[in-house]
């Protein structure tokens, strides 16, 4: 069996991509995209600990994430849509109002 | 059957509900809200009587209503206390309002005044803080009744407060009575921080606690090891000096002759039955404190005595009927505070309760000779309007010989005991026989102004046209009248000791077994047992009880009609003339009240330091702390939202730099650096 720091070093790999996204790039369906790399790492490592404890609960929240996720791309695309008709752009460094 | 003590609080709210709707729809009702007024004192008049009923039919009431904060050292409540004391002024207080109220109908109303709804509003407020304070059940509650009293005193003294001279008075008497209620606060603040509690009544009240301690049982605090009798003291001359700041007392009455800028009506009501009786009705409702410190009984009464003699000379050259009746307030309120000091609780009530109504119509009666003028007061315009409005002349007659003390009005009875108690009690006490000499000193001075007014208001020929055409008044100007005037007959007759004591008839002395709890009450309020605990003892002249009671009516009323009859032979005649000339430079001294108003103005002039420093202290120190915290608040505040910058990548970056902080901080506490 793989032991399970394995799994975990591979969440970890994953969710420093995503982050490295988040931080890096100004295109809003990069952001997208990287979080949703965040999210899957997250994934990792619900379904590795579940793995390593015998205990199903991890998995079943595994499947919730993974819901959850679609309904938030959903919600991503529309900000996007929005974004773009309000800015005819998607660079997220663009609308700056909402500030002191 | 409903329990009449259940009522208790509704007889205060009433009034403060008829306080509300003057205040929000007194401009859509008839008559600017005079019948909500009218209605809920009469409605408070009636649960008085039945609540005194009740008191008769041997009950009393001594409850906490409601705890508005409470410590480990003590707590502070609202509470009512009903014995006789208090249901007797709770009646006369709900009386002398309906009838002031009524009376308004005619002063305000058809005068066509405006403002009404505010007058009405301020008339039922001032009632209802009268009340609060009347059935208050701790020395908080009255302390914070006592000053609603004195801010309504202000709202409705300066009623025509476009003229200059109203707002001034209403200032003057503001500042005047908080100076005293200032040394009241120290005092409530030192009965807390010596007993614990502020009740009046009952095993634990501070009265209770204090004549323990003063027996040698039980312990209470005291600054700095100061002996016990001394700080008790203290304490009672701080609360004292409320007393004479709202009682009118000398050296503070200075703000009562100027009062009289405020409508007549509320003269009345000032100075029958609300605020310049809650000063005598205090030490009256705490008398089981002040019997046990001789000193302090000893100020009361030489105050009282100083000030009944002081006041009446001022009222000798005054040539506007209001300043006379001003002055006599003064006067006699000095007489009940001399009642108080000679250990005469009893007699102190009577008067309280007999001059009430004699002053509450000897108002209306001006109020009605004001309106007849057309708002003149000065008595040298009048004369002659005896026949032109009989029934404001006998009314009024009525009650000048009950304020001369005439036998057998009113005011004879309650006088006469007062100064009976100040001489049999005096004879061993040189202050208090100062005191007593002073009062009858003051008798023949009443008589002689009082009916200097009378003649000069009344009899004579009219000395100016509107004098010569007086213009009418209705019922609800004569009816208050008729019923004060039977009372200012008649009220002397529930307490006529002299009688009793010379004819040897048994219990016609009604007050006195009343305010003995004869009937019903609460143990430890009762006259004997301030009796008890007082430090007089009685002497007699003239060889024993009898003959000293007979001398004493005989001088005091011998003095009065003397008084009457001078004023009789100077004033009395078809065309009087000011004979107060003749007394040369005394006449510029007493018109200008001894200087006194001048007197108070120059030290606040002197101490105007004092003030200022006062002021830089609380606009800099005080504010300066809160405004401090403020600012810094403020300026942290436009720092730091510099941070929300709007671009949602440096949030991200904030988040994540929070996160590793987060991180490394766990790590550090968990070990993993070590």
């Amino acid at each position: 069996m793989v032991p399970a720091q394995w799994y975990l070093i591979l969440a970890a790999g994953i969710f420093c991509i995503g982050l490295f996204g988040v931080l890096t790039r100004s295109d809003a369906l990069y952001f997208l995209m990287s979080v949703e790399l965040m999210m899957n790492a997250a994934n990792v490592n619900f379904v590795a600990f579940s793995l390593y404890y015998g205990d199903l609960t991890g998995q079943v929240f595994a499947l919730f994430v993974i819901a959850l996720a679609a309904a938030e791309v959903a919600i991503g695309i529309g900000i996007i849509l929005v974004l773009y008709r309000n800015f005819g752009d998607i660079d997220v460094t663009v609308p700056t109002e909402m500030r002191w | 059957m409903v329990d009449a003590f259940a009522y208790v609080p509704a007889v205060v709210l009433l009034p403060f509900f008829s306080f509300l709707v003057a205040l929000g729809a007194g401009k859509y009702l008839p008559k600017g809200g005079a019948f909500g007024g009218i209605a809920a004192t009469a409605g408070s008049f009636l649960l008085s009587l039945w609540i005194a009923t009740a008191v008769a039919g041997g009950r009393a009431y001594n409850e906490t209503l409601y705890t508005w904060a409470a410590g480990d050292q003590f707590e502070l409540t609202f509470g009512a206390l009903i014995d006789p004391l208090s249901a007797l002024m709770l009646v006369i207080v709900t009386l002398v309002a309906l009838l002031v109220h009524v009376f308004s109908l005619g002063y305000m109303n058809d005068e066509g005044e405006t403002g009404l709804p505010r007058y009405y509003a301020g008339l039922g407020l001032f009632t209802a803080s009268m009340l609060g304070f009347v059935v208050a059940d701790n020395l908080l509650m009255a302390f914070m009744f006592f000053e609603l009293v004195g801010l309504c005193s202000y709202l409705l003294i300066g009623f025509h407060f476009r003229e200059p001279g109203p707002p001034s008075a209403a200032k003057k008497a503001f500042l005047v009575t908080r100076f005293g209620d200032y040394f009241f606060l120290v005092g409530v603040v030192a009965v807390f921080a010596t007993f614990g509690t502020a009740a009046f009544a009952g095993e634990g009240s501070f009265p209770a606690l204090a004549e323990a301690a003063l027996a040698g049982s039980g312990d209470v605090w005291t600054p700095g090891g100061l002996e016990l009798q001394t700080w008790l003291t203290v304490v009672g001359l701080l609360v004292l000096g409320g007393v004479v700041g709202k009682s009118a007392q000398f050296p503070l009455h200075t703000w009562l002759p100027d009062a009289m800028e405020g409508p007549t009506p509320v003269s009345a009501l000032i100075h029958a039955a609300t605020m310049v009786a809650a000063g005598v009705y205090l030490v009256a409702r705490m008398y089981g404190f002040y019997v046990l410190t001789p000193t302090t009984l000893a100020v009361i009464a030489f105050i009282g005595g100083f000030t009944a003699l002081f006041a009446a000379t001022m009222g000798v050259v005054k040539d506007e009927l209001k300043q006379v009746l001003a002055y006599s307030t003064i006067s006699q309120y000095g007489y009940m505070m001399l009642a108080l000091g000679a250990g005469g609780y009893v007699a102190a009530v009577f008067h309280l309760t007999t001059h009430a109504f004699f002053k509450a119509l000897l108002f209306l009666g001006a109020g009605s000779v004001i309106i007849a003028m057309h708002h003149n007061e000065d008595m040298w315009d009048m004369g002659g309007l005896k026949a032109k409005m009989p029934v404001t002349y006998y009314t009024f007659l009525a009650g000048s010989l009950a304020l001369a003390g005439i036998f057998p009005f009113a005011g004879f009875w309650s006088k006469d005991e007062i100064l009976y108690e100040a001489l049999v009690h005096g004879l061993n006490e040189p202050l208090l026989l100062g005191g007593y000499l002073m009062g009858l000193l003051a008798v023949p001075v009443t008589a002689f102004y009082t009916f200097r007014m009378v003649f000069l208001t009344f009899h004579g020929e009219p000395r100016s046209a509107t004098a010569r055409d007086p213009e009418p008044v209705r019922w609800n100007v004569k009816g208050p009248l008729s019923v004060l005037g039977t009372l200012a007959v008649v009220t002397g007759f529930i307490n006529m000791v002299p009688v009793q004591k010379v004819l040897g008839l048994e219990g016609i002395d009604y007050l006195h077994r009343w305010l003995d709890n004869e009937w019903g009450g609460i143990e430890g309020l009762s006259s004997h047992h301030y009796a008890d605990l007082g430090p007089y003892s009685s002497g007699y002249i003239a060889g024993g009880e009898v003959p000293t009671v007979l001398v004493g009516a005989a001088v005091s009323l011998g003095l009065a009609l003397a008084g009457l009859g001078l004023a009789w032979r100077l004033y009395n005649v078809a065309s009087p003339t000011e004979h107060t000339a003749k007394l040369g430079g005394i006449k510029d001294v007493l018109y200008n009240n001894y200087y006194l108003d001048e007197l108070q103005v120059w030290i606040a002039y002197r101490t105007e330091d004092v003030a200022g420093g006062a002021d830089t202290f609380d606009q800099g120190i005080i504010d300066g702390v809160v405004n401090g915290v403020s600012s810094v608040s403020l300026l942290g505040g436009s720092r730091v939202r510099r941070i929300q910058t709007g671009l949602v990548t440096q949030y991200a970056a904030m988040l994540t730099l929070g996160l590793i902080a987060l991180l490394v901080l766990l790590g550090v506490n968990g070990g993993w650096f070590l």
